[in-house]
């Protein structure tokens, strides 16, 4: 049975060019990973085979299925506790100490968050259920602290679930106690939602587009001499329809 | 010296040299004199190393005596008592500034050069009055020399669409160097494009200022326009301008001056330095946001056409065209700021009425100790010249510590200490990847700044970096 090809890109290039111009082997391959969790998302194109890909190894980071507002809560909970400034940094330094080890190839300027007063990278995937996975890095500690939390909050997601987090749910969560919510250009926490919904709108469009090749490959056209074939009119619809190839 | 001050009986200078009451026709004010400080010295090489100044019984230093004209410093941020290193990107007010505005409003608002009722009359007299008095500041030969706008980079675009439209064409060439703001970069970037200008950047030398004698040898006829700083907001180098002035004219060429980071800390004269065009910020000399200015030589102002149009610009107004007011009204379309120009008037009064010369002698000897205290942080890379090699260097200073990220840096001395300083790149991104960096911490000061300040500060930093080992 043919399954229908899914989205493997991260929000810049992934999809049409490998990370690493150097790199002989495919973006999707990983060097040496941990096991998976979840199930990966196979390459981008149809006749690739399922391949790992190492933003999704990601064992240091919880799988849960509850949605992205219950994290943040948790989030707020657990940072409204810590009434000491220093404890709040603390924190959120051992969060940044929980990140996983981010590719180097992957820290190039289309993986760049822009708009921070850091340097914040993200990567992101979708995998076979349509959920999305990211990983993050920075070189400050500070904002690697904010990149664990928000990675945190969002994997796992779907799409338009993560597009839907506004600016005033983060706002709530005021890690550093700053009580400020305007947002400000070098606000990492905000920029980092920012571009992590740019991926995740990025991933939907290929996913969709993905979809869409596939099943008009399947098209049997009227002048095409197919053996057999599912549809006959040319008329694809939906996401994730099975396609059952008949001889 | 003397200065003006409304009455505020809860500010004191601690030696008045005189102090007797005289009325105007809105408020009284008392004269008081100012003794000239020097500030408490200190050798470099005995405390390099050493924790803080002694408590001496010498006169007050100019920060100790003026830091009580500023309300915003005395109060705690994060449970610690505020130290406010962020002049550079902007000053705070005294009280005499806010009460200027607060009169403003509260006593003569009205609209300017229109009206002939008493109010609005009162207004434009108090707003001419500001434009007057920063020509006297700046020495510029006539009022009309004074173009008010929102800020530097407004005057800096106002030049750039005025003057350059109208007076540059392709394969002209633009001066700048890679230190420069990015106000003063940008603008250009887009002339550049309309009118195929070329723009050509110096770098640094090893001291690691901009390189005059390259500059020299780029100038050539091609040459339409120098744009340099006076003094760099990352670098802390004073260029020499009147040096820059003459050798751009002998080439036939213009030059404009960013004065953001000098008006505000030196005297600067403009005729004695002879440049084209000078650009300066009212919320970096303690006056309010909103308003800055352009200085233009008359002859070139008068031979600019309009930037922005609309009313007060104008001379009359047809359906099919328009003919255009003189300078500098020209390049004053619609209802200015006036509050706000009036509170820099007052600004200008404050800061004259300490005397440039006196907060500039002051803030290098408060530099070089704040570089000298810095030195004493170990793994410290400090960004621009060296004060110790004679170089001159004003007041600030940029720098980055090994393995620890600038905006770090910044945060837990703000969260943990109370210290304001400023992380990024600083409006100088050319600047940071000449240097090889992202980022740099900066650390700036001003006349109202003490050595307590310094000392608190480099404390507060060496805290912070063993909190991140």
């Amino acid at each position: 049975m043919l399954s229908p090809p899914f989205i493997t890109a991260s929000h810049t290039n992934l999809f049409t060019q490998p990370l690493n111009k150097n790199n002989n082997h495919s973006p999707l391959t990983t060097k040496t990973h941990q096991k998976l969790k979840p199930p990966i998302i196979s390459s981008s194109s149809i006749k690739s085979q399922r391949q790992t890909h190492p933003i999704l190894t990601a064992p240091s980071l919880p799988l849960t299925t509850s949605s992205i507002t219950v994290k943040l809560n948790r989030l707020t909970s657990e940072f409204n506790t810590l009434t000491e400034p220093i404890e709040r940094v603390k924190r959120l330094l051992h969060y940044a100490s929980l990140l996983p080890p981010f590719e180097d190839s992957d820290r190039v300027p289309e993986n760049r968050i822009s708009g921070c007063s850091t340097q914040v990278w993200v990567v992101s995937a979708m995998d076979n259920d349509g959920k999305l996975w990211f990983r993050a890095d920075s070189d400050s500690e500070i904002s690697k602290g904010f990149c664990w939390c928000l990675v945190w909050a969002l994997n796992g997601a779907c799409p338009v679930e993560v597009l839907h987090v506004t600016e005033r749910d983060l706002g709530h969560v005021d890690i550093l106690g700053l009580g400020l919510k305007a947002q400000s250009r070098i606000n990492t926490w905000h920029n980092l939602l920012l571009g992590m919904q740019k991926a995740a709108k990025d991933l939907l469009i290929r996913r969709e587009l993905e979809e869409k090749a596939f099943y008009s490959s399947m098209v049997v056209d009227d002048d095409d001499d197919h053996s057999g074939g599912v549809f006959a009119n040319g008329k694809l619809s939906g996401i994730g329809v099975s396609l059952v190839y008949m001889h | 010296m003397e200065v003006l001050l409304l009455k505020v009986p809860s500010f004191k200078f601690s030696s008045p040299i005189c102090c007797c009451s005289i009325s105007t026709r809105s408020s009284s004010y008392v004269k008081f004199g100012i003794r000239r400080f020097s500030s408490v010295s200190v050798s470099a090489s005995s405390t390099v190393n050493e924790a803080v100044t002694e408590p001496s019984l010498a006169a007050p230093s100019l920060g100790h005596t003026t830091r009580p004209h500023f309300p915003i410093l005395h109060q705690e941020v994060n449970g610690k008592k505020l130290v406010y290193l962020d002049n550079a990107a902007t000053s705070q007010k005294p009280a005499i500034v806010l009460k200027t505005l607060q009169s403003y409003y509260e006593e003569y608002n009205s609209n300017v050069h229109r009206g002939i009722h008493f109010l609005s009359a009162k207004a434009t007299d108090e707003y001419e009055s500001a434009r007057r008095k920063i020509a006297t500041f700046i020495n510029a030969s006539e009022t009309r020399e004074i173009v008010f706008t929102r800020n530097a980079t407004e005057a800096i675009n106002l030049v750039a669409y005025s003057w350059g439209l109208s007076n540059l064409k392709r394969d002209d060439e633009i001066i700048l160097t890679v230190a420069e703001h990015h106000s003063a970069i940008v603008p250009w970037q887009l002339l550049a494009e309309k009118v195929g200008a070329v723009l050509k950047f110096v770098n640094l030398n090893q001291d690691e200022v901009p390189d005059i004698d390259k500059l020299q040898e780029l100038l050539s006829r091609k040459t339409k326009l120098v744009v340099v700083h006076h003094v760099s907001n990352v670098l802390a180098s004073v260029l020499p301008i009147r040096d820059i002035a003459n050798w751009a004219h002998d080439v036939g060429a213009k030059v404009l001056v960013d004065a953001c980071q000098s008006v505000p800390h030196m005297p600067v004269d403009v005729q004695s330095l002879n440049v084209d065009f000078l650009v300066a910020s009212s919320h970096k000399m303690c006056g309010p946001t909103g308003i800055g200015f352009l200085y233009g030589k008359i002859d070139l102002l008068s031979s600019m056409p309009p930037f922005l149009g609309g009313g007060e610009m104008i001379s009359d107004v047809f359906l099919d065209h328009s003919t255009y007011a003189e300078p500098p009204s020209r390049f004053e379309a619609g209802t200015p700021a006036i509050g706000e120009a009036i509170g820099l008037g007052a600004a200008i009064d404050y800061l004259s009425g300490i005397g440039m010369q006196t907060i500039h002698d002051y803030e290098v000897d408060l530099g070089r100790y704040l570089y000298e205290r810095l030195l004493s942080v170990p793994n410290i890379r400090i960004y621009g010249p060296n004060p110790l090699e004679k170089i001159e260097r004003v007041a600030l200073c940029s720098f980055n510590v090994e393995n620890i990220q600038a905006t770090d840096l910044a945060t837990l001395l703000d969260q943990l200490h109370g210290v304001a300083i400023r992380s990024g790149h600083h409006c100088a991104q050319p600047l940071h990847r000449f240097l090889g960096v992202n980022a740099s911490a900066r650390a700036s000061l001003y006349f109202y700044n003490t050595k307590e300040d310094v000392d608190n500060f480099i404390q507060a930093l060496k805290d912070t970096i063993n909190f991140f080992k």
